[in-house]
Parts: structure tokens; C-alpha cells; sequence
């Protein structure tokens, strides 16, 4: 069974227990005790089976059981133990009689006994007798019930804060139900001002602020103000002053010990502005506008758009150029910016709102620019209010072709829907930039939105480069044709091998390169099962019958391609280690209460901000303890990965900018910090970003003069 | 309190409807994202059993029949079903987050048990003000009066 099987199935049984005790309660106090007793047991039943899929859930890592061990488990096994030491003997009891009345009645006069009559009265007339029975049943309910509202309402981690309340609340409504029964409290005071004090001590734990930095076992910052960023501050909460002013520069006092460097600006790392030799400069002029845009169907859609497309113009260059794109805002209302997803810029060009610019207003402009150093298949978005930007259009590709061995001829751009890279490998290479978009339901490859064709000749070298623009998985397929998946995330895979109707999830914001020569038949590109583009050798062909691609087995990337050696791996020393349990839960989330998707029990701006040095050795854990798939991305850095779920990669080395952590996945993951900045640390489905789902990374000494509050 | 009572229970039978109304708004929002259910997922996780929770409370300090008072909580209970209702729902989707039949069939029933909350709630309700208008006082005020 999977951690999310196990997971749900929790939930199921702590469900079923607190409806199967609060049922025998309520029909133990209606004086059915033949209805209470087997609900009574069902409830048993189902707490047994909480302790038993808390086994194999702990054994998947201590982040799925930390509030179950520690607190709902317990409870619920307090609340077990006493309705079935104090409510179900008496409930026996009270069957048995009434099993003998009726008999002796049925026996006796003959006449018919009534069910459900005064023959049970015996065992519950005696006046304590109901609140021995009920009051033990309600409770088991009530501490049953603390454990799916609490893996609901708060996940990881369970604070002693959260824990005093739930505790507190259970008592409280222990208290108020013996009370109803019963008509009176004993020790009523001691009792009522316990359970007070209780849920008084937990409410004051709840609002202790959690420390703003998080240096993952590392060295503390060497600078007084640190990388604190200021909407750090726990004011929100905590109610002292704010000094998250915005433009307030923060972070600029010079450390007083010597041997540190100053701290600097994170707009002092900003791209050069020549070429590497023999590279030239590739310019580029985008306008952000509001457009109605055409799709290949005819159908008009309300778009956000650069230069008046969707996608915006394809961004190419050959390694070794400088990509200079000045970017204008016509009238896009909530700003706009650039940021260079996967490619790892200096920071200063990163296109973060708030953190490394201000978002371009309508009528600014702002000129990024940045050498284009690795090749592959990259993409650009705006990231100010990113989950409406991105969904309304603002973004294109960024294809980089490797340098040529001699004097080869740059690739040249066509067409504004798909961008087609001539190659320079072979005179006759289909080289298509596909990027999906979802529009109104619909899935669009380019500015596509129906099935289209390319006429290939049969044993050109073709390449689909895949481009996931939206925030959930899709799933790619290509039949009539075997391919290799040449690269993932831009970073070429080593001997990847032959696939054959195998089907590609593509992460949210991640990119697959599949490569194959065109076979003498049709090769079909389908969509989440749907053809989108037809390769066809000749003219006008039948469309070949779509293939059923759903039931295709799903491509691993973790067991793809053969091993190499990489720079750093799993046995070495790590400078810092971060942990990030991603879960849904009650949290403030820029300033308002909401059911948040929170990194380690917190919503955006109260997640502590890591901090690393430069040339620090860095590993990242994330888990999630979710139902949602988070599609994780770091900025300015591209990670390896180490383990998914503890199984090392058997292929190729993974090299990535964003990988989907699945319900109940960990995965582990390492990159260097060569890049300094302050970077984003998010999930991609940028809805969930928008909702808390958000943090940064922090190089020592590194700061930023804007507002620093920037959350997606 | 039987009339701060009925009030509460009033209130909830409103935020019920207005649940169904944000769950439509939901519906028919484009393009569709986890946004379209905010309202939706506000009411559904904040509002509601927040209600609940204070009705159920004036239930207890009104002296209102411990049956009325257990009627008056499950409105809670049932949203916790309607969550968990999603979860498995979602469970038993493809691997590509698209639903199945059999999420499907899981998944409808998330109208049918907020049908049953719309019963409910309205139930507590009529019973909420027929207890406040009752003039006999209630049976715990009448013992202790005795």
C-alpha cells in the first residue's frame, strides 16, 4: 500500500470510530443497547486498525505519524480504553437483561413483548447509571475525533501549543456532555478552571513566533542583520511594531566583525553585458499587453500577453550569447516581470517582484540581461501575482542551442505559436518547442488548440521539446514512434534509452526533450490522452485511430539511462540540511486566516527563510503529507536528486529545476550554493503558492532594498 | 439563550445555502483552478463548523433536549464527511491527477451528504424556534425553580 492509501485509510477508520462511539452514545442514551453495542465495537474495531496502519505509515517517515504518535493516537486509545472498560459491560449487562425479560415475557403470559419497552429500564433507571454508560461513549468519540481533525486542520508538525488545545477541547466537551446527562459536575470547579487553564496555556504556546531563519544545522549568519528579511517579522501574530515597510531598505548596516564581507545589495548581482567570445548578443523587445488572441480554431481568448501572443515570442540563442530582453509594460494593471524558469541567472536578473526588483507598473520598463551558458529547453513567466499571470498568458519559451563544433549557423526562430529551431546538426531536423498551456479547459500546445500536422520526412531527427506551462501534471504520449527522453529540466540524461508506448508525466513548470527519427508511418502526439500533433511522412494521410495512451505504464525518470559520476552525492558532508513537510492546514497567510497549504505547519511570510553560504553543500528534504501534488521549484539553482521515497536513482543522474512530490512521496535532493541571492523556494502549482505555499532562500549577507514580502 | 439559540441555528441554515450557492460559482467558474472554490472551501472549513460549534453550545446552556443538541453538532460531522469524501475520491484518481469512474462515483456523493446537511440544519432550525417559542420553561429551569 502507498503512504497516501495509508493516509487516507486513517482517516477512514478515525471517521468511523468517532461516528461508530458517538452512535453508541447516542443510542445508549435513547436505551437501545442492542444498536450501541455493535457500534461500540465497530468503533473498537476501527481504532485497532489506526494503531495498525500507523505502523507501516512510521515506517515511511516519522513526518506521517509525528501527531498521531504523539497525541491523537494516544488520546484515542485513552478514550477506546475507557468506553470499553465502563460503557460496554453495562451495555452487556443491560442486553442480557433485557434478552432474559423478553424471554421470561414470551415464556410467561405469552403475550407479545414489546421491543424496545422498559425491559432494559433495570440497568439504566439507576440514576448515575446514563452517565456511566454515555458519557464514556461520547468521550471515546470525542478523542477519537481529535485525530482526523487534527491531521486535517493542522498535519505537520503537532506543537504543544495545537496539542494542549486539542486536549483542552476534548475535555470541554467531556465535561459539557457529562454535565447534560448527568445534570451536575463533580468537582465541577476543579475540573471546568483545568480544562480552562489547559486550553489557555495551549492558545499562549499557539502564538509564539517561530524563529524567522532556519540555518539547517549550519553556522548562523556572520552579518548583524543577517538575512533577516523583513516581513519576516512576527508581528502579524505577536502584534509588535512592523518594519516591513515597503522601500524601507533593511539589512544594510555593515557587520562589525572584520573578517566578514560587507553585505550587498541583491541587485548587485546583475548579468554582464558582453557576450562570451564568439558569442553575440540576441536582443529582444517584449511589450506586456491585455489582447484578444486568436487560437489556430478560431477561437478568441481574453489573454494577458507579451508582444500580443500567446506564448509570448520564443526566446533562442546558441551558448555563449548574451540574451538582452528589455521588457515594457503597456497596460497590465498588477505588474508584470521575467523570470528565467530553470535557468539559472545571477539573481539581480531573476524577475522577482519585491525581492530582486519591483514589479514593471504599466509604463516602466526594466532590461534583463544574463550570458546563456547551459543549453537546453527552458521557459520565461512573469512571476508578479504569477498564478492569474502565468493562467492569462504572460510567458514563452527559452530554447538555448548547444555551440556548434566550427562555424555553424545559429538557429533561427519562426512562427509565433510553436517555436520551430532550425538545427544545426542535420540540414533536414525537425526541432519543435511545444509548450502546453491550458485555456479554459482546453489544452493547447502553442497557440494550437486542436489537433495539428507537421509534414516530416521519414529518418529526420526530430525533437519535441515538451513545456508543462500549467500548474498541474499532463501527460504526454507519442505513438507510432520510439524515442529517447534526450533531456529533462534542459540537463541532457546519460544513455537514455529506447521508449515505446510509455507514457510522460510532466510536471507542473518542467520540460522533457524526446528525440527520435521519424518513422516511415505517423507518429501522434497526444495530451492527457487527447492527439494534439500529428507527424506525418507525406501528404494528406487518414489520421491514424487514437491509441487508448491512459493504461500506458508511466515513464520513471529514476530508473532511466545509466549511471555517471556526479560532483556530489548522497555520502558526502552536507554544509546545511533542510526539511519542508508540505500539507494543508488553518494558517495566517499574508496577514488573513485561510485553509492554507503550509510548508512545516506555516503559510507564507511566516515560513522561516533558509540560510546558506556560498559554496555551501546543501541537501533539501521534502515530504508531503498531502493530497496534493506540489511541483517543487528552487530558483537559481538546479538540484540532483538524491532518493525518491529512500530509492537512490538507478539510471542517469537527475539533475532538476522542478519535480513532482506526489502525495505521500519524500524526496531528497542536493544542489550547491554557487549562485548567490535571495531566491524563491516554492511549489509551482502556483495557486498553491499563491496560498501559502512559499518561501525563500537566503545567502548570508545578501539583501534586498525592495519590500522583501514576495509570496508568488 | 433559546433565542440566541435559534439564531445560531439560523445562521447556519443560511451559511448552508450559501454553500450550495458558492459551490455553483465554483462550478461554473473558467477557467476552472483551485481558486474557483475558495469561497466554497472558507464557508465549508471555517464558517459552517464554526456555527456548528456555537449552536451546538447555546444548545447545551439553553437546555435543549440532548438529542437537539446532538442534531445541532452533526452538521460539523458531516462536513468532516464531505472532506473525506474528497480525499478518497481523489485517492482513487489516475496518476496524472485525472478523476476515474471510480473517483467519480465517490466524488458525487459530496452533493448527496450536503444534502443531508441542508436537512439537517434546516431540522435544528425549525426545532430551535419552536424551543424559543415555546412559553413553558424548560425542564432544568423548572427543577430548579422547584
Amino acid at each position: 500500500m502507498t503512504v497516501e492509501t495509508l493516509l487516507v485509510l486513517d482517516l477512514l477508520a478515525g471517521v468511523v470510530a468517532t461516528a461508530g462511539w458517538l452512535g453508541a452514545g447516542a443510542t445508549a442514551a435513547a436505551h437501545r443497547s442492542l444498536v450501541a453495542l455493535p457500534l461500540a465495537a465497530l468503533a473498537l474495531a476501527a481504532t485497532l486498525a489506526r494503531c495498525a496502519l500507523t505502523i507501516p505509515l512510521a515506517g515511511a517517515g516519522w513526518w506521517f505519524v509525528q501527531e498521531k504518535l504523539s497525541l491523537t493516537l494516544p488520546l484515542a486509545l485513552i478514550g477506546a480504553l475507557t468506553g470499553a472498560v465502563l460503557a460496554v459491560p453495562r451495555l452487556l449487562a443491560a442486553t442480557r437483561r433485557r434478552t432474559a425479560a423478553s424471554a421470561d415475557a414470551s415464556g410467561g403470559s405469552g403475550a407479545p413483548g414489546g421491543p424496545g419497552d422498559a425491559a432494559e429500564a433495570p440497568g439504566l433507571t439507576d440514576s448515575r447509571a446514563p452517565a456511566r454508560v454515555v458519557v464514556p461513549l461520547f468521550g471515546a468519540g470525542y478523542a477519537a475525533a481529535a485525530g482526523p481533525v487534527v491531521s486535517l486542520l493542522i498535519g505537520y508538525p503537532m506543537t504543544p501549543g495545537a496539542a494542549l488545545i486539542t486536549v483542552a477541547l476534548t475535555a470541554a466537551a467531556i465535561l459539557a456532555t457529562w454535565r447534560m446527562v448527568a445534570g451536575r459536575l463533580p468537582l465541577a470547579r476543579v475540573t471546568v478552571a483545568t480544562a480552562v487553564a489547559v486550553g489557555l496555556a495551549g492558545t499562549g504556546l499557539a502564538f509564539v513566533p517561530a524563529d524567522a531563519i532556519d540555518t539547517g544545522g549550519g553556522p548562523a549568519s556572520a552579518h548583524s542583520s543577517g538575512a533577516t528579511m523583513p516581513e519576516m517579522s512576527p508581528s502579524a501574530i505577536s502584534g509588535a511594531p512592523s518594519h516591513a515597510m515597503p522601500g524601507m531598505p533593511s539589512g544594510t548596516v555593515t557587520s562589525a566583525s572584520s573578517h566578514t564581507a560587507p553585505d550587498q545589495p541583491v541587485t548587485a548581482f546583475r548579468g554582464p553585458s558582453t557576450p562570451e567570445p564568439g558569442g553575440t548578443i540576441r536582443r529582444y523587445a517584449l511589450t506586456a499587453r491585455t489582447a484578444t488572441v486568436r487560437l489556430a480554431s478560431g477561437r478568441q481568448v481574453e489573454a494577458w500577453t507579451f508582444n500580443g501572443t500567446v506564448p509570448g515570442p520564443p526566446i533562442t540563442a546558441t551558448q555563449g550569447d548574451l540574451v538582452e530582453v528589455k521588457l515594457h509594460n503597456a497596460d497590465i494593471a498588477s505588474g508584470v516581470t521575467l523570470h528565467w524558469h530553470g535557468y539559472d541567472v545571477p539573481a539581480g536578473e531573476d524577475g522577482v517582484p519585491g525581492l530582486t526588483q519591483e514589479a514593471v507598473m504599466p509604463g516602466q520598463e526594466f532590461t534583463y540581461r544574463f550570458r546563456a551558458l547551459q543549453a537546453g529547453t527552458y521557459w520565461y513567466h512573469t512571476h508578479e501575482v504569477s498564478d492569474l499571470g502565468v493562467r492569462m498568458g504572460l510567458y514563452g519559451t527559452l530554447v538555448v542551442s548547444p555551440r556548434p563544433a566550427s562555424g555553424g549557423t545559429p538557429a533561427e526562430t519562426t512562427g509565433t505559436g510553436t517555436g520551430e529551431t532550425s538545427g544545426t546538426r542535420a540540414r533536414n531536423a525537425v526541432d519543435l518547442t511545444l509548450p502546453a498551456h491550458t485555456f479554459a479547459g482546453t489544452t493547447a500546445l502553442g497557440d494550437q488548440d486542436r489537433p495539428f500536422t507537421r509534414q516530416v520526412a521519414p529518418g529526420s531527427p526530430v525533437r519535441l521539446r515538451l513545456v508543462n506551462t500549467d500548474n498541474t501534471p499532463r501527460g504526454f504520449a507519442l505513438s507510432g514512434a520510439a524515442f529517447r527522453v534526450a533531456s529533462i529540466d534542459g540537463r541532457d540524461l546519460n544513455r537514455p534509452g529506447e521508449l515505446n508506448r510509455t507514457r510522460l508525466r510532466l510536471p507542473a513548470g518542467g520540460r522533457y526533450d524526446l528525440v527520435f527519427p521519424m518513422p516511415p508511418g505517423q507518429a501522434v502526439l497526444l495530451v492527457d490522452d487527447r492527439p494534439a500533433l500529428t507527424l506525418t511522412p507525406g501528404g494528406p494521410a487518414p489520421a491514424a485511430p487514437a491509441e487508448k495512451t491512459a493504461a500506458w505504464p508511466e515513464f520513471d525518470p529514476l530508473s532511466y539511462g545509466g549511471p555517471a559520476p556526479t560532483p556530489f552525492g548522497a555520502d558526502d558532508r552536507f554544509d546545511r540540511r533542510f526539511t519542508m513537510v508540505l500539507d494543508r492546514g488553518l494558517a495566517f497567510s499574508n496577514g488573513s486566516p485561510m485553509y492554507a497549504h503550509t510548508v512545516n505547519g506555516r503559510a507564507f511570510p511566516s515560513i522561516p527563510t533558509q540560510l546558506v553560504r556560498k559554496g555551501d553543500l546543501v541537501h533539501m528534504t521534502v515530504v508531503n503529507r498531502g493530497r496534493d501534488t506540489h511541483p517543487w521549484h528552487l530558483h537559481g539553482h538546479t538540484v540532483l536528486v538524491l532518493s525518491r521515497d529512500g530509492r537512490e536513482p538507478s539510471g542517469s543522474p537527475l539533475w532538476m529545476d522542478t519535480f513532482d512530490v506526489q502525495p505521500g512521496q519524500v524526496w531528497e535532493v542536493a544542489f550547491r550554493a554557487d549562485n548567490p541571492g535571495i531566491w524563491m523556494n516554492h511549489c509551482h502549482n502556483l495557486s498553491h503558492a499563491d496560498m501559502g505555499m512559499a518561501l525563500h532562500l537566503d545567502y548570508d549577507g545578501v539583501t534586498t532594498p525592495f519590500h522583501g514580502a514576495h509570496g508568488g | 439563550m433559546r433565542r440566541v439559540y435559534a439564531v445560531l441555528a439560523g445562521l447556519l441554515l443560511l451559511a448552508v445555502i450559501a454553500q450550495f450557492y458558492f459551490a455553483a460559482v465554483g462550478a461554473f467558474d473558467k477557467p476552472q483552478e483551485d481558486g474557483s472554490f475558495s469561497l466554497h472551501s472558507l464557508t465549508g472549513m471555517m464558517v459552517i463548523p464554526v456555527l456548528s460549534l456555537l449552536a451546538t453550545i447555546a444548545a447545551a446552556v439553553a437546555k435543549a433536549p440532548g438529542r437537539l443538541i446532538g442534531m445541532t453538532i452533526l452538521p460539523l460531522g458531516l462536513v468532516i464527511v464531505q472532506v473525506l469524501i474528497i480525499v478518497l475520491g481523489d485517492a482513487l484518481n489516475d496518476s496524472a491527477d485525472n478523476t476515474t469512474t471510480g473517483s467519480l462515483v465517490i466524488l458525487g456523493l459530496h452533493a448527496l451528504n450536503g444534502l443531508a446537511i441542508m436537512g439537517v440544519s434546516g431540522m435544528v432550525f425549525r426545532q430551535a424556534r419552536l424551543l424559543a417559542a415555546s412559553t413553558t420553561p424548560a425542564p432544568g429551569t423548572a427543577a430548579r425553580v422547584a
